[in-house]
């Protein structure tokens, strides 16, 4: 496939969903969902609280599954495959659909470690010269590198928040995932992190498929150029961000993003 | 939308220095005063009472302490015995016990909180394990002697057994402490391992487990303080016999330091109430060793986030 500057509707789907319904109990939490990813674009999930935007991020590299009542029906594909079939090796797929959480989490280890873990159990490197090469290579992409060379082998958790944001985001990218899952990776950051993560988020965007979910709606139109705005466990509308932003078809979308309610 | 004004109220300042605020000030400052002395009352009871049983431990049993008293076994003549028969029976005990308890807690714990559903079965297994923790030791002798001796018919009065029936008591305590330990790990790491492609074992391999450790060890260690003196179901499956020599593996006939105590404060000769008091101290230093080698692993292991 030719891609050229001048044909940015050229897509390259890498995930499809379709018909997603997801159940807690008796209780449905997404009702009948479906939607692209495309790769090289970041897709901002945005909707108030309790719309389901993250329950549908986790049901993308089944996360959910650690969830005893919760139940997926309908089909979420991968390159094709459907994840949810019986054959998908969960373990591969979220290595290859990779997540960024909340709350910082990194590991109770030292830097180093935080990005050796995941290449370390699929055994992406052949010798400690290989690995010193990943982590380096992940915490550069993570923009981090610089700030924590001299001292890799201090705690992860010493970091400050953005900084221990930014780990995660390197341990994410260091088993060189090809779908990147962030749910609200700055509603714990102050505003300068939070726009080194949004600058991380562009430079990122070439090589994976980037989902995000986010409160904020500035975020949503800066870091994306698909916007998917859920309510009430329903996708209402989804489409290229800036039409969202400027010109909505939905009542609901064009009350939420105008602050009306949420 | 209109704003109701709200209805003019005067606020009058609040008047510290009235007799009535100045009284409760000193009621607060007493009630701190009190619970303070209460708290420290209790501290100098429960140390007290430690000391007191060290110092008269000390002034009866130190001369006891010799080399005789600490290289030979059990004898007739006061002057002869020795605890090392029963310090070495102990020992052997208590390996058996760890051995055995240890793994097998540990294991049933990860099940119990990582793998296992929620459902009546495990909330009946838990109710079980608390209940099990909880049940009087002599029991435990009882059913050490009809399983371990009468269906099995391992050797009487043997380390092997005594060690069997201590784990059984010591497990459930192991399980108790293991899954409140595992309980304490945030789900935020298992989330983070999960999402680089962890699978279920290796969360709980590298992660669960190496954070939970202190905890499990802490309860480890005291669930073998507990064991280590107990006296009731040891004498149940014999560990009660005189014996002369020290055991020489888990299979030899032995007894075990409380048991030891137990059988010297029963014997006649004046002779004897030193030697009980001097196996006393040497009981009291294993446990102070076993439970300081608690601390030092808790400090080494603990991790912080």
């Amino acid at each position: 496939m030719i891609h050229t500057q001048d044909a940015p509707l050229l897509k390259k789907v890498k995930m499809t969903a379709r018909n997603v319904n997801v159940f807690y109990g008796d209780k449905q939490a997404i009702n009948d969902v479906s939607i692209d990813v495309d790769m090289e674009h970041v897709t901002a999930l945005i909707g108030p609280s309790g719309c389901g935007k993250s329950t549908f991020l986790r049901t993308l590299n089944r996360m959910n599954d650690t969830v005893a009542s919760a139940r997926v029906e309908g089909e979420i594909t991968l390159d094709g495959e459907n994840i949810y079939s019986s054959s998908m090796d969960v373990v591969q797929l979220r290595a290859r659909v990779g997540m960024v959480f909340q709350k910082p989490n990194p590991f109770p280890k030292s830097i180093y470690e935080n990005v050796a873990y995941g290449p370390r159990i699929h055994g992406l490197a052949n010798s400690k010269a290989d690995m010193d090469v990943i982590v380096e290579k992940s915490l550069r992409r993570a923009g981090l590198w610089e700030e924590v060379k001299d001292r890799l082998h201090d705690s992860g958790t010493a970091l400050s928040g953005g900084q221990q944001q930014r780990l995660c985001i390197g341990r994410a990218i260091a088993v060189e995932p090809e779908v990147i899952l962030m749910d609200e990776p700055c509603s714990a950051l102050d505003p300068i992190a939070t726009a080194k993560i949004e600058e991380l988020i562009h430079e990122l965007r070439g090589n994976y498929a980037i989902v995000i979910v986010t409160h904020n709606m500035q975020q949503a139109a800066r870091v994306s150029q698909r916007t998917a705005f859920f309510h009430l466990g329903t996708l209402v509308e989804h489409g290229v961000t800036s039409d969202i932003f400027t010109n909505p078809r939905e009542e609901r979308t064009k009350d939420y993003i105008t602050g009306r309610y949420g | 939308m209109t704003i109701h004004a709200a209805p003019p109220v005067r606020l009058t300042p609040t008047d510290w220095r009235s007799s009535k605020m100045t009284s409760r000030i000193a009621r607060r400052y007493a009630a701190e005063r009190r619970f303070r002395l209460l708290g420290l009352g209790a501290v100098a009871l429960a140390t007290g009472f430690l000391a007191f049983l060290l110092i008269h431990m000390m002034s009866n049993g130190i001369s006891g302490l010799n080399w005789t008293f600490l290289s030979q076994s059990d004898a007739t003549d006061p002057a002869q015995v020795g605890i090392w028969g029963a310090f070495k029976g102990s020992l052997l005990t208590m390996v058996v016990t760890l051995v055995l308890s240890f793994p097998v807690g540990v294991l049933a714990a990860l099940y119990l909180e990582e793998y296992a559903p929620r459902n009546r079965w495990t909330d009946l297994i838990e109710v079980s394990i608390n209940n099990l923790a909880a049940v009087p030791s002599i029991i435990f002798g009882l059913l050490g002697l009809a399983i371990f001796l009468n269906t099995f018919h391992l050797p009487r009065s043997a380390p092997l057994v005594g060690g069997l029936t201590l784990a059984l008591m010591t497990m459930p305590v192991i399980v108790i402490a293991g899954r409140n330990a595992i309980k304490a790990v945030p789900p935020s790491i298992r989330d983070a391992a999960l999402g680089v492609g962890a699978s279920p074992v290796q969360v709980v391999f590298h992660h669960v487990l190496p954070l939970a450790l202190p905890g499990i060890l802490t309860g480890t260690i005291i669930g073998m303080a507990r064991a280590l003196g107990e006296t009731a179901p040891l004498l149940m499956i014999g560990m009660r016999a005189f014996i002369a020599t020290p055991p020489g593996g888990v299979t030899d006939p032995a007894t075990v330091l409380p048991v030891q105590i137990f059988l010297w404060s029963d014997e006649v000769s004046q002779g004897f109430v030193e030697k009980t008091s001097a196996a006393i101290i040497v009981l009291l230093a294993f446990l102070l060793a076993m439970n300081g080698l608690a601390i030092y692993l808790r400090n080494k292991f603990e991790k912080r986030w």
